[in-house]
This record gives structure tokens, sequence and C-alpha cells, in this order.
């Protein structure tokens, strides 16, 4: 049995503790009295874990078993999370592999012929062959691809089909393939309490005409979090439109969940309380910080991307989205959520090297804001780990790099919108049918692997409700003309970033500090 | 292009922010707030069996008094008392001592009679002890030490027994772990439990003055070779029929008149009508931690009593 998350509260003995700053991580000491909340202990994965694909297949929540769903004639879609999920990228066999390999058998041997797979990328860019290769297992790839295995496409106007409207008026829109199949199998992994549940297809394969409805600034703000799905206005959009799919199209879910081993054994002390580091784990963060100094910087990026993660699974569930998601849920708390007492004046995150948005690539300085002030921040229910005008410090050196392939409209956003302003719903109103409907951005979303066009707009959005909760922004460690970009303040130390703090919220404030790896979901009472 | 984190990547920064917190082992205090959450590392019984043996015996005995009693005696003023009560006492016998400093052990090795002290074993704490090999086979080496839990978790099943029966005396701190202000805390029964079960004595032993000379988080005793006492008392003998509760409420009360010895002299603290065992020289009642360290760490007075 492991422990459960915890808040501690920095005394005289405690050490030095670690906090990311993108392709790197440091030990910063904490003053006296900030409070660290810590996640439970990793849980142990599931032993058998194709025993627990197979029993979750055959007796689903609210759902027939798949076997009895799959016949001869019919149209089967198998649609999956795309390379966003889950972060870090998990280790080979990757969980869709497994569970789509039995969906597969189960389709062989009912005589499923006319089966189609496609990554539910909605506007991220296309996976790779090698991508989608590594996620779907060499088997799956090569009787599909690339005929029957493909990315979602949601330009492809002939192949989009509007499904209906929901009572507030929201398109639902998706792909033409899954919507008019007889089954949807979706494989899902959910890292966070926002992925998984109605999110899947309606999200996952939709067009921008649907997206549109709720990645607006409005129901951003009013997400609180976001990762409290019954507190989110952005996931009651959700709820709306899979009621509109449910009449529509019959969608067999296959959710998993993974524990906290968000990083492999030769950096063991990322996933370790810091007194509880041995002499190894000491030894080993210093080697690991000597040579991530050392190492060029191609290098170093690709020995961050290259270390997948050895997650154990902690559940899979399957069956009719409604009724599998809490489950899912269930699963993400038991391995996240950690209890703490109120608010603080000034709430301190360390952002890692990856988001969704950049795995196998770079991490430019709009992912930079919507990783802190969008997804870390959101690691909340009830209330935000920091008051109302309370500050807000991350780590992070948000260097002034972009990948040309991937975030081609992320450039262009950078240097002509932020420079005018920073304002999310300014930038909605005047900016974003112009990034949403440019015919070059639009074709390299579709024919190269760029983000759709709008995707940076999205990521503004993203953090459109810590923009407004927060007093002030300061990243630690940051370049000074990137931030300020950015309009955000820069400190070289955490003692200067809270001595900037200290103009906003007073002399003593009071801090926590939201440690990760791993992630924890903090319950602010 | 700027490597992220260059200018603190330093080894040398690194290391210090590694050591802030950490002990010359790497081993950090668990902070207050998270002891509830502390899981016990588990730990196999680390052998000491090669260190009864009589080679290992002969280098202990020479370590001991060639090296140990020397150094102790230098660094402070030790003032034995009462090992004329020990004349006429064969072996086992449990010796049963307060504990307030790493000074404590070597300062009853050295006063113990050749007799007893080259056939002594001394319950060492499993956690602190015996965690590293290095520490652990100087342990046992030095002092004849064998592990003891002192978290009662018991996964360790106790040697002691074991050893009285190889007819081993032992010196154990029932206390469980070294004072943290300098007084006494409650007396367990395992010592009692030991003499009880074998029929074996118990000699009641007060030491005074260690925790004023060298107190925890201290390397070395203070300057000034302060003075400490250690005070032997009459051997106990476990009365037929009594169980270990009585016996150890009996050898509580040995220890803390021992310990009034010090303050009071020996017939004023004979004649001290509270019981011990209830009463012990816990300190300062409730008037805040400073005023109990402030006391227990007042050096001894030069002269005797």
């Amino acid at each position: 049995m492991g422990r459960p998350g915890f808040v501690l509260e920095v005394d005289e003995r405690t050490p030095a503790l670690l906090v990311n700053e993108g392709e790197a991580a440091r030990l910063e000491r904490f003053p006296l009295g900030t409070r660290v909340i810590y996640p439970p202990d990793s849980l142990p994965g599931i032993r058998d874990v194709g025993g627990a694909i197979r029993q979750a297949l055959l007796h689903p929540h609210g759902e027939d078993p798949l076997p009895a769903l799959l016949r001869p004639g019919m149209r089967l879609t198998i649609v999956f999370d795309d390379i966003s999920l889950p972060l870090p990228q998990m280790r080979a066999p990757d969980m869709r592999q497994r569970i789509i390999e039995q969906v597969l058998e189960m389709a062989a041997a009912a005589g499923v012929d006319d089966v189609e797979l496609l990554a539910a990328n909605a506007l991220h860019r296309r996976m790779t062959a090698a991508e989608l290769k590594r996620t779907v297992g060499d088997r799956v790839f090569r009787s599909f691809f690339p005929g029957h295995l493909n990315n979602h496409d949601a330009e492809d106007r002939a192949n989009l089909t509007e499904v209906g409207t929901t009572r507030h008026g929201e398109v639902v829109e998706i792909n033409r393939r899954a919507a008019e199949s007889d089954l949807i199998v979706y494989v899902n992994i959910t890292l966070t309490g926002m992925s998984g549940g109605a999110k899947s297809v309606a999200v996952g394969l939709a067009s921008y005409r649907s997206l549109r409805h709720h990645h607006n600034v409005h129901t951003l703000r009013h997400s609180r979090s976001f990762n409290d799905p019954p507190q989110s206005a952005m996931h009651h959009s959700y709820d709306r439109m899979a009621a509109v799919l449910a009449g529509h199209v019959r969608v067999f879910t296959v959710e998993s969940t993974v524990n906290g081993d968000s990083y492999p054994p030769q950096v063991g002390f990322m996933n370790k309380r810091e007194w509880e580091w041995s002499p190894a784990d000491q030894a080993s963060y210093l080697a690991f910080r000597k040579l991530n100094a050392m190492a060029p910087a191609k290098m170093r990026r690709q020995m961050w991307q290259r270390s997948h993660a050895p997650y154990g699974i902690t559940g899979v569930h399957a069956g009719a989205p409604a009724e599998v998601h809490p489950h899912t849920l269930a699963n993400v708390h038991r391995q996240q959520l950690t209890e703490i007492d109120g608010q603080s004046d000034i709430g301190v995150w360390g952002l890692p090297f990856i988001c969704p948005y950049n795995v196998n690539s770079i991490m430019n300085p709009i992912l930079v804001m919507s990783l802190g002030l969008g997804y870390f921040f959101n690691l909340y229910r009830n209330k935000p780990i920091v008051r109302q005008g309370g500050v807000g410090i991350f780590y992070h050196p948000m260097p002034e790099e972009f990948h040309p392939v991937h975030h081609p409209s992320y450039i262009d956003f950078y240097e002509s919108v932020l420079s005018r302003t920073k304002d999310p719903a300014l930038i909605e109103e005047k900016y974003e049918e112009q990034f949403a409907t440019d015919p070059w951005y639009t074709h390299l979303y579709r024919t190269s692997h760029a983000y759709h066009g709008v995707h940076p707009l999205y990521m503004w959005y993203w953090g459109a409700h810590a923009l407004q909760h927060l007093g002030d922004v300061i990243f630690v460690g940051a370049e000074r003309g990137t931030a300020s970009r950015l309009g955000f303040r820069t400190a070289s130390t955490l003692g200067d970033a809270l001595e900037m703090a200290r103009e906003t919220v007073g002399s003593s404030p009071s801090i926590t500090y939201h440690h990760s790896p791993p992630l924890a979901l903090a319950d602010v009472r | 292009m700027r490597r992220p984190g260059k200018a603190r990547a330093g080894v040398a920064e690194s290391l210090r922010l590694l050591a802030q917190g950490r002990d010359l082992r790497g081993r950090a205090t668990v902070p207050r707030s998270a002891q509830e959450w502390e899981e016990e590392p588990e730990r196999g019984r680390f052998p000491t069996a090669w260190a009864r043996t009589p080679v290992a015996g002969a280098v202990r005995y020479g370590l001991q008094r060639g090296l140990l009693k020397p150094t102790a005696w230098s660094v402070c003023a030790p003032d034995v008392r009462g090992l004329e009560r020990l004349e006429g006492l064969r072996g086992p016998v449990v010796f049963v001592a307060n504990h307030a400093s790493h000074l404590d052990t070597p300062l009853i090795l050295g006063s113990l009679p050749p007799r007893f002290a080259r056939r002594i074993a001394v319950g060492a704490a499993a956690d602190y002890f015996f965690d590293t090999p290095w520490r652990a086979v100087l342990t046992a080496l030095a002092i004849n030490g064998f592990p003891v839990e002192r978290k009662g978790s018991g996964r360790l099943r106790s040697l002691a027994p074991q050893l009285v029966a190889e007819r081993w005396s032992l010196l154990l701190f029932p206390e469980g772990t070294r004072s943290e202000d300098g007084w006494m805390k409650r007396v367990r029964a395992g010592s009692a439990h030991l003499c009880c079960g074998f029929g074996i004595p118990a000699v009641p032993i007060a030491v005074r003055g260690s925790y004023a000379a060298m107190p925890r988080g201290r390397g070395w005793p203070v300057p000034g070779r302060p003075r400490v006492s250690v005070r032997y008392g009459d051997p106990l003998y476990p009365e037929a029929g009594e169980n270990a509760w009585d016996f150890n409420s009996r050898l509580s009360t040995a220890v803390a008149r021992l310990w009034n010895e010090e303050d009071i002299g020996w017939y004023a603290a004979l004649r001290e009508p509270r019981d011990a065992a209830v009463a012990r020289p816990a300190g300062p009642p409730a008037a805040g931690s400073w005023r109990r360290s402030w006391e227990a760490g007042r050096p001894l007075p030069k002269s005797r009593p």
C-alpha cells in the first residue's frame, strides 16, 4: 500500500527540493514555512495487463461485451489518442498497441473486414509514420498502414460530417468515416482529469467549426479547473456534444490510466521525495546535472525526448463512455489527488521539458505559457492553489526557439500578435479567424506535420483563466526578451522572484510549491 | 545557444545544495511534516557473530583500552563511582543506563572492570548504527554492538536472548534513543523482560554530565574537559514470581536514585519519598523546551558533591 499524497511544510531539516526547468532540473532551497504538494506514491502497476484488457473488453460498463458488437460486414473504426498522451511518452509497448491488438483479434474472430484506424489528433500535427508505428505496434502498422491507418484531417471538408447541434447551438462535426461507422472503438490513455470521457471522440475527431465552441476564452475562463470535469465549462460542452454523438454513432471506449513512474530508473531521483534520496540517487543527480549541462543542445533535447516513461497501468475500463469515465477519473485521483488547506499568496511551479504539443519537437515560448499557466496552474480542484491576485512563479529558461515544421503559425503569432497585445479576448476577437482560415497554415497542417493555424491562439486561451486570476507572473531563469514578449517578468533566482512578488502580495507571503514530477492534482479546501 | 541552468550547473554548487540538510553519509533528516509518512527501509540483519570471536574480542579490548578510553578520559573528566557494588558479581549481567550522549558508551565500557569489559555486547540502534556497512563494521568491532530495533517494528528478532544464553553481558539503553533535552524518558521494559526471563541481575547505571559535554548534534565534546559522572548501583535480581513490569519499575527507580545522587547525595536520594519510576528525572515540568535543555546542559560542578 503506497503512501497518500501529503503537504510538506519546509522546516530547517528539509533538504533542497527538485524543481524542473525545461530540459534541466535543479535543487532549490525554499523559505521556511513553504508548503509543498506531493502526490501519493506511485501506485503498483497491474501485473497482467493483457488479462486486464481482455477482462475489460469482455465485461464492459454499460455496454455489451465487445465480441457481441462485432459482426461480418460492419464498419469498424478504431480511434486512438495521438502522440500528445501520455507525457513523457510511454516505454514500448504502448498501451494503445496492447489494446488495439486485442480489439483486432476479436474483430478478426468475428470476421470484420472493414476496419479503419484513426489517430484522434484534432488540430494537432499529423503523426509521422514512425510515430504511428511506435504507437500501434509493428504488427498493426504493417497490416493497416498507409491505406487504413491514418491521422484525422480536420480540414478535409469531404471527409467531415455535421452530426447535429447541441441545445446550446454548438455544431458537432466529426470525421465522416467515424460518424458513419457501425461502431467506434476509442482507445485512450488518461494522464490527467481533463482527458478521456466525452472529450475523446467529440474533440479528437472534430473540425475547427466544432472545436471553437469550447476552445475559446469564455469557456476556459469558466473551467475551474479543466482538470475537474464537473466544474469545467469546457467539459460541459464536451458532454453536450457527446450526447448528440450518442444519438448517431455507437462508441465503445477503452480507457486506461497510468501510475506516477514518469521517468526511467537512470533518473530515479525524479520520482522520489528528496529526503529519501539514497547516495546512488544523489550521485545520479550530480551526473545528470553535469552531463545535461555539457551536452550540446540538440543531443540534450534528444536525451530528454527519448526518456520514455516506464509507466505501470493502474486500471483498464471499457464500455459506454459515460459509464467508463468515472472509473478512470477515480484511478487518476487515486494516483494524483492531494488535499491542501487553503490558498497561498504565491504559487511556484517547475515546468518540465514536455507538454502535449512538443513531443519529438521544441517547446516554444507559447507552449511554455500554456504549460505553466494552462496545464500546471489548472492542476487543482475547488480553488487554485494561489489566491485571486496572488503571484505565480514558474521555472523555465523559455528560449526563443520554434520548430519551423511543427509550429509555423506559432512563429507568426509570437512575432506579429503578441507584440501588439497579450489580451486573450482581444486576440480571439481580432486574430482567430485570420489564423484559423489562413490557407498556407491549412496546407501545412494537411500535408506536412504542422499544428493547425489556430493552435497557438488556443494555447494562449489555455492560460486565460490564470492570466485573469494572477496578479503577477514571474519566470525564474527565463530569457528576459522572450518573457517580456509574453508579458511576464523574469528573475534570476527564487530569492529575486520572491522579492519581486512582495510588491504584489506584501512582505510576508505564504508560498506553495506544486511539486512535480510526479503530477499531483491539488484538492484545495 | 544558451544552455539551460549553465550558470548553476557547477558540480560544486550542486554538491553544496545536496549537502545542505544531509549528514556525511548523505542521509537527510526527515522533515517534521513528513515524519508521519516515513517508510522504514527493509533491512536485513547485519551479521555480527564475527565480532564476538576471540580474535575480534582481543582487537576490541585493545582498541577500547588503548584508544577509546584514553581519548574519552582526555576530553572529559569521568568521575566513576559504585564499582565496588559489582564485586562478586558474575555474568551474564544486563547493565541498564540512561542515555544522553555518544559519550555514554565509551564512558561505561572504559570504567567497567576488565572481566565485564571483555565480555559485554552493546545494544545499538539498528536504523542508525547498522544502516551502512562501514558503520556497522565499526560498531560491531569497536563496542561489540548488536542491532536493536528501537521503533518496535519487530522486523528483526532481537539477538539479546541469544547473547545472554551465550553468557555475554549486555549494556542496554532502554530509553531507546539519546535524550533530546538531556532528561530521562520512559524506561522501556525490554531489559526487565530479559532479566526476568533468564533470571539474571540488572545493574543500574546513571551517567550525568554527558549531555552537557556532548549533546546530540555535536561530534566532539565541548572544550574544557567537562566533568561527567558514572554511577553504578547495586545489582537487582528478579524475585521469584516478579513480573517484568514490576522489575522494570524497580530498575527505573534505581537509575533515578543514582541520577539524583549527583545532586543531593546518596542518603538524601535514598530517602527521596517519591517513587522514582513515576517521578523519573524528567526535568522542569512543561516549562518550555528551552528551560529543559538549559537545565540539562548545565555543566556538572568540577568537584564532587
